[in-house]
């Protein structure tokens, strides 16, 4: 019969440490500032001609962040509402992860400022004009009136802000209550996280989508997609996967929680990550496909703008690089088993994911001039109006990913890594993938 | 020597330390095998499957003279008319196939996910799926007006069309996806059974009994060699089934959202309808396993647990077509296209309110009854609930496709009724439909016995872990 | 011995079968077995027990790579499949692919293929699985040996069984009897082939020379029939609406008397005969051609563009010559008409009504303000200069080779079109169509630039207005 384990914990190092947490903080604190710092100065964010070029970078940036923050959160909630017992040793690294959503929400201060500002570098419906209706509604004053409603300033800010005390509140509430949790060990904690996810649940999915909206679809403000909330949904759930496993391979390799973490988890966490690799790809075929068969242009238009003046090579990057290639190569059963192997592979859907919200919004940078070039009948010829990835995007990426693990360490502090007295520690401990 | 594993019979109880034993009655290997093969083997099935089996062979009789009807006469015998030139044939079709995806997710999704309490459930609810699917397919065949060249929707080359299926059409996908999944449901059911039909086997006493379960499980003989590669074929299966199911009623989505029709072309048509039809279909496994349960004298193995774990399912499913309604509401309204929210709108408000009514009613309010654990323990309540899902679900696809009645040109607005013959076929397909599953029940094994015992002995197994109790709550 | 056979040398010892009442006995003794080096075991279990094949030893099968390569193969045809039936023609001699050009989507459309060639590629991979499943397996194996054991029986109920084969290395009967009961085994038995199993009934040979010989017969029927020429009617099964009740234009008429076939009911014996002397037609328009057709009384009926008129022979006319206003052929045109006909009222009712048939017919091309910047020709126009379609800009009413126009002329563009612009006359009523035209006429008189001096000449049909 198989070994049984006992519900303990053993690993000798349990938690980050103190005194490596108190040399490491400060620097990532520093290289944040500095790079996010140099990507303002540098970026021309202050400037009146490069800041478009520099909020798109940062929005992406943002965004790839954020939707690993909010998948994190959503990997916590669904774990306990359906009362999971093999990921109880990885949900810690998951709650922490979600707590950075407060850094998150401090880095969306220059979004909503340029916003409130009535800056259009970013979000071009933000100026109201004095009279008539303004270009980005194509000179239409009745879908001006409609669209205005919901995109303007104040609401945008409003809503901003409910969001993020929507997904604070649920990532330290579910975190505290874990590390309270380790204490106590009192199931009553178990029962009440559950509980508590059920409603907090429909405000996080409502909250999520409508942020999908807001924050990305907008960049458009004249195409629509009732699907992109599920697209935007999906990408946060793979690359939280993909962090949670890569989080967990490099603590292992630190020597913390080696005994806890075992490689049957790391074998589920790959099943899943292929299972949304292929929801992924469905969410976005669907999304595509549907647009090209119906083949209006008030629709189409958005994909235009990404197949053609040299976008086309980040679409097939993304096709081929988000789909094709992490599908065939999560396929197979001594792959999800080889630590060094998935080490790899979460890098590279994480590279992918990155790729998958640059072409989201950096297309809309130069949209003004493709609108010019469609109505003229023109096909827009060969890299034209593409914008590759520069030193700026390089800057942020760096700088905020240095805040995230600051948040790590901070939230994380002297606290254990995984759950220590989860009622449900025995299941995480011993099941096995046959 | 028996296996106890408990005793007692309400196992929704909430611990977070242990989970709720799956089987419960003191049942052994010995007793779930004497508990689901009663029904196979006594002499006399009960009264009541006499019964209804006979009403179902009534109803079938009248869905078959009506499909004669049809193709003698012509499709003319539908409601279907200017402007709402598909109606009721393309709501039951897609109807009868959402229900079907059910079976398909408590066999191959839940068993990804590792949920043991899928396999008192799973063999029933993958039969209902081979059946409802058979009276999903039924629809589309007789509706193609020529039923005698069927066969022109496959790539058969033909010397009498001289050309071959376009296959830039959904409605062609549609062909493909239903036979696929039509084909793997039956073969992941099928293989599912072989063990279970050589039990049968095993205990059967009849010449032709013993002929006809020992044909058909191959002779299998539970060699662990065997066991492997059936357990790793089961598997990839599984591994199948589960974007098969997500491509079915995608594939089902596309016929209406690819067109151009405001409140038809929408991006998020597929996992809507996916979501939909999982709705659906766990609403009717819901309301056949409730009776079941109780006139089978299941109740041991196929345990509140079970019925409580699908209500959930139910609810989370039903809020996400919730969610699916609010985006498409904000979305029409953002797209300040104003077909579109007039297409919401006349929803509504049009000729079709009471429909739209019905269908936001039962898909939206009622489940939220299962929020309280009294209703969602309450076998009664499940059965209620389920049938008004049911129904909510029929009502809308009915409101989807009524979207036609007030299309771009108003002269040809004008209001559907169905006819006898559509509300007949409809009724019909209820009858051929419970027909085969009564007949499934009397003559194959209606639980997966041996994944049943997997399901014990894994509980001994974390019972030891410190995972399960032979007591009850305290 | 529990075997039924009576004859003891057609029996053979192919192994030894202990029972075990629960799985974690069977596993100890598994493990022990694999231990002393045994390989040709196996167990036999209700369901799959947990860990057991580690216990046996039983390596990972291949079947996934089985399924992976099916799959490959699955994705091959079915993308082939549909790129050969829709995007090809005349590839190969037989069989050949018809290509649809539907709502202007590319012949090979990748995107809208992706669904069935996902289908078949699922389809091909489950019946990889479940039939390389039973194939690896061995299945069906009907005639098992163990199922000749009445104790076997309970192995689909609740019992566990391992057997050693007989051929196997480390096979030694008694010891193995001796460590089975030390196991914890409740009952151990040796298992025999019984070899009458394997002979096959005498009668089976007669059967199958009888079946084969019943094959040959529809290929012989088959290969008679295409040495043969068949005189009788051709079978159509499928009856479609191929004979219809009713009478085609060019075939005979209705019989008098069907028994001798060859009296016809009616003098003319053709099918569709000319209307009878006297019959009036509901709207004959051959008799005004002026204003049914805009051409003047005595001149050439050929009114449309490109085909040569043929005037000379008519002298009285007036000559009435004018540039042909389009880029077509120079061809000689028939005498338009210069006046509005005497059957239209030329009131200011006619005009508004000719506004309000011009709004919903010829705006969409020609624009409300008649200068050609209509919604449909400016997208037709973007879609031809990006080589889309293929489209002749509208003109605009004020072009001065339209301002030139007799009205009559006019009036032929709209009943019969021109260009890429189509005829309307199945549209508009003749009395709409002059409306129409009166209206252009009135547009054109709104913009003095556009008029030429001859605008102003007397013989214009501008004098015809109020």
């Amino acid at each position: 019969m198989a070994h049984i384990r006992k519900a303990e914990i053993t690993s000798p190092i349990v938690t980050l440490g103190g005194e490596s947490t108190s040399r490491v903080l400060p620097v990532l604190l520093v290289v944040a500032v500095a790079c996010i710092g140099a990507a303002f100065f540098f970026g021309g964010a202050f400037k009146d001609t490069g800041r478009a070029a520099f909020m798109h970078s940062y929005l992406v940036s943002y965004m790839f962040f954020l939707s690993i923050t909010l998948g994190c959160i959503f990997f916590v909630m669904i774990q306990h509402l359906t009362k999971a017992g093999w990921s109880v040793t990885v949900r810690r690294v998951a709650e922490i992860m979600g707590c950075a959503i407060f850094p998150m929400a401090i880095l969306f201060i220059p979004i909503l400022l340029s916003v409130l500002g009535g800056d259009t570098s970013l979000y071009t419906w933000v100026k109201e004009p004095a009279d008539g209706a303004p270009e980005w509604a194509v000179g239409d004053q009745r879908i001006f009136d409609i669209k205005s409603t919901f995109l303007n300033p104040t609401w945008f800010g409003i809503r901003a802000v409910v969001y993020f005390t929507i997904w604070t509140f649920i990532a330290f509430r579910l975190y505290t209550w874990s590390v309270k949790q380790d204490e106590t060990g009192d199931k009553k904690i178990s029962l009440k996280s559950q509980a508590y996810c059920a409603p907090l649940m429909l405000g996080f999915v409502l909250s999520l989508a409508f942020a999908a909206f807001d924050w990305e679809m907008s960049l458009a403000p004249m195409w629509f997609s009732t699907m992109f909330p599920v697209y935007i949904f999906a990408g946060c759930v793979l690359s939280s996967l993909a962090t949670i496993l890569l989080v967990c391979l490099l603590l292992q390799k630190t020597g913390r929680i080696t005994d806890e973490i075992t490689i049957e988890h790391y074998h589920d966490l790959a099943k899943l990550c292929f299972a949304f690799i292929f929801f992924w790809g469905y969410i976005a075929f669907s999304q595509f496909m549907l647009i090209w068969y119906a083949n209006i242009p008030e629709e189409t238009f958005w994909y235009r703008f990404r197949f053609e003046g040299g976008w086309i090579l980040f679409s097939l990057v993304l096709l081929f690089g988000h789909l094709f290639i992490p599908f065939l190569g999560m396929m197979a059963r001594t792959v999800r088993r080889n630590k060094t192997y998935l080490l790899f592979a979460a890098i590279f859907l994480l590279a992918m994911h990155w790729v998958d919200h640059y072409w989201i919004v950096m297309p809309q940078l130069n949209a003004s001039v493709y609108e010019g070039y469609f109505s003229s009948g023109e096909p827009i010829t060969k890299t034209e109006y593409v914008q590759y990835p520069g030193f700026i995007d390089l800057l942020l990426f760096v700088g905020m990913g240095a805040l995230f693990v600051a948040s790590f360490c901070l939230v994380s502090g002297n606290r254990a890594l995984v759950p220590l007295k989860d009622p449900r520690l025995h299941e995480a401990l011993n099941y096995d993938n046959p | 020597m028996a296996i106890t594993v408990d005793n007692l019979t309400n196992n929704t109880f909430e611990d977070p330390s242990r989970r709720a034993p799956l089987i419960t009655g003191g049942l052994d290997n010995d007793g779930v095998t004497e508990v689901v093969a009663d029904l196979a083997e006594s002499p006399s099935p009960p009264k009541i499957w006499w019964v209804l089996l006979g009403v179902s062979a009534a109803l079938t009789a009248m869905l078959g003279s009506l499909i004669l009807l049809l193709i003698f006469k012509g499709v003319g015998v539908w409601g279907n008319n200017n402007p709402v030139y598909w109606g009721w044939p393309i709501v039951n079709f897609v109807f009868w196939v959402g229900i079907g995806h059910a079976g398909t997710l408590i066999s191959a999704i839940l068993f990804l996910f590792r949920q043991h309490w899928r396999t008192s459930i799973n063999r029933a609810a993958e039969a209902m799926t081979i059946f409802a699917v058979i009276c999903a397919g039924m629809f589309p065949g007789i509706h193609i007006g020529r039923v005698w060249v069927f066969y022109w929707l496959f790539p058969i080359p033909s010397e009498h069309l001289a050309m071959w299926p376009n296959f830039r059409s959904p409605l062609l996908w549609d062909v493909f996806a239903v036979s696929t999944y039509f084909t793997v449901s039956l073969l992941f059911w099928y293989m599912g059974m072989v063990p279970d039909l050589a039990t049968f086997r095993d205990r059967s006493t009849s010449k032709i009994k013993k002929f006809m379960y020992g044909l058909f499980s191959l002779g299998w003989s539970g060699s662990a060699r065997h066991w492997h590669r059936y357990e790793v074929a089961y598997t990839i299966l599984a591994a199948l089934a589960t974007p098969l199911v997500l491509s079915v009623h995608t594939i089902v989505s596309f016929d209406f959202a690819v067109s151009i029709i405001p409140g038809w072309h929408t991006t998020i048509f597929p996992p809507y309808f996916v979501a939909g039809a999982i709705f659906s279909g766990f609403a009717m496994v819901v309301t056949l396993l409730v009776p079941m349960r109780a006139l089978f004298n299941l109740k041991h193995v196929i345990t509140v647990r079970h019925i409580e774990n699908m209500n959930k399912i139910i609810m989370v499913t039903g809020m996400m077509v919730g969610l699916a309604y609010t985006i498409e509401f904000f979305i029409a309204w953002y797209s300040s296209n104003p077909f579109e929210l007039f297409a919401f709108q006349n929803r509504a408000f049009g000729p079709f309110w009471w429909a739209y009514l019905a269908m936001f009613t039962c898909n939206v309010f009622i489940p939220q009854l299962f929020w309280f654990k009294k209703i969602r323990t309450s076998m009664i309540m499940s059965v209620i609930v389920g049938i008004g899902v049911n129904i909510g679900m029929w009502f809308e696809r009915f409101v989807i496709v009524m979207t036609l009645n007030r299309g771009f040109l108003p002269s040809s607005w004008s209001y559907f009724r169905p006819t006898w013959v559509d509300i007949g076929m409809f009724v019909g397909s209820f009858g051929l439909f419970m027909f085969l599953f009564l007949l499934f029940c009397r003559f194959l094994p209606v639980i997966a016995i041996s994944e049943v015992k997997g399901t014990l002995a894994f509980q001994k197994h974390m019972a030891l872990a410190g995972g399960y109790s032979d007591e009850p709550d305290h | 011995m529990n075997n039924e056979a009576d004859n003891i040398e057609q029996q053979k010892l192919i192994g030894v079968l202990g029972q075990f009442d629960d799985s974690h006995t069977l596993m100890h003794a598994c493990e022990a077995l694999r231990d002393s080096g045994v390989k040709k075991m196996d167990a036999y279990t209700p369901y799959p027990v947990h860990g057991i094949e580690k216990a046996i030893g039983i390596p990972r099968t291949i079947l996934p790579w089985i399924v992976l390569a099916v799959a490959s193969g699955g994705l091959c045809i079915g993308l082939g499949m549909q790129w050969y039936t829709n995007a090809t023609e005349q590839l190969l001699p037989f069989w050949s692919g018809y290509e649809f050009r539907i709502s202007g989507k590319p012949m090979f459309s990748l995107p809208a293929n992706i669904p069935v060639t996902f289908e078949v590629i699922v389809l091909s991979s489950a019946f990889a699985a479940f039939l390389g499943m039973l194939v690896l397996n061995g299945l069906p194996r009907l005639a098992n040996p163990l199922h000749r054991i009445p104790r076997f029986k309970r192995v689909t109920n609740d019992k566990f069984f391992l057997m050693v084969d007989a051929d196997d290395d480390q096979f030694n009967l008694d010891q193995l009897k001796n460590n089975f009961s030390d196991w914890g085994a409740s009952d151990v038995e040796d298992v025999f082939l019984d070899q009458t199993d394997w002979k096959l009934p005498a009668f089976l040979k007669t059967v199958a020379v009888l079946l084969l010989v019943l094959m040959l017969v529809p290929p012989a029927l088959v290969f008679r029939a295409r040495g043969m020429t068949y005189t009788g009617t051709r079978l159509h099964v499928v009856p479609d609406m191929d004979w219809q009740v009713k009478f085609k234009t060019q075939t005979e008429g209705p019989l008098a008397n069907n028994d001798t076939k060859t009296e016809f009911f009616f003098k003319d014996i053709r099918a569709q005969f000319a209307p009878l002397p006297g019959t009036v037609s509901r709207s004959d328009q051959s008799g005004d051609v002026e204003f049914f057709k805009g051409i003047q009384q005595g001149s050439d009926l050929h009114s449309s563009h490109g085909t040569p008129a043929v005037l000379a022979s008519n002298q009285e006319n007036e000559p009435q010559e004018e540039q042909p206003a389009t880029t077509d052929a120079a061809v000689d045109e028939p005498n338009w008409v210069t006046k509005i006909p005497s059957q239209v009222k030329v009131d200011k009712d006619t005009v508004l009504r000719g506004q309000r048939q011009y709004d919903i017919y010829c705006a969409v091309c020609h624009g409300y303000s008649g200068e050609g910047n209509g919604l449909a020709n400016n997208r037709a126009v973007a879609l031809s200069v990006s080589g889309e379609a293929s489209w002749t800009e509208a003109k605009s009413l004020y072009d001065p080779t339209v301002i030139d126009q007799p009205v009559g002329r006019i009036y032929d563009t709209i009943t019969n079109g021109r260009s890429t612009m189509g005829p309307y006359a199945t549209r508009i009523k003749p009395e709409d169509r002059w409306a129409i035209v009166l209206y252009v006429k009135a547009l054109q008189k709104t913009r003095k630039d556009a008029v030429t001096a001859e605008a102003d000449k007397p013989a214009d049909a501008s004098d015809d207005k109020n």
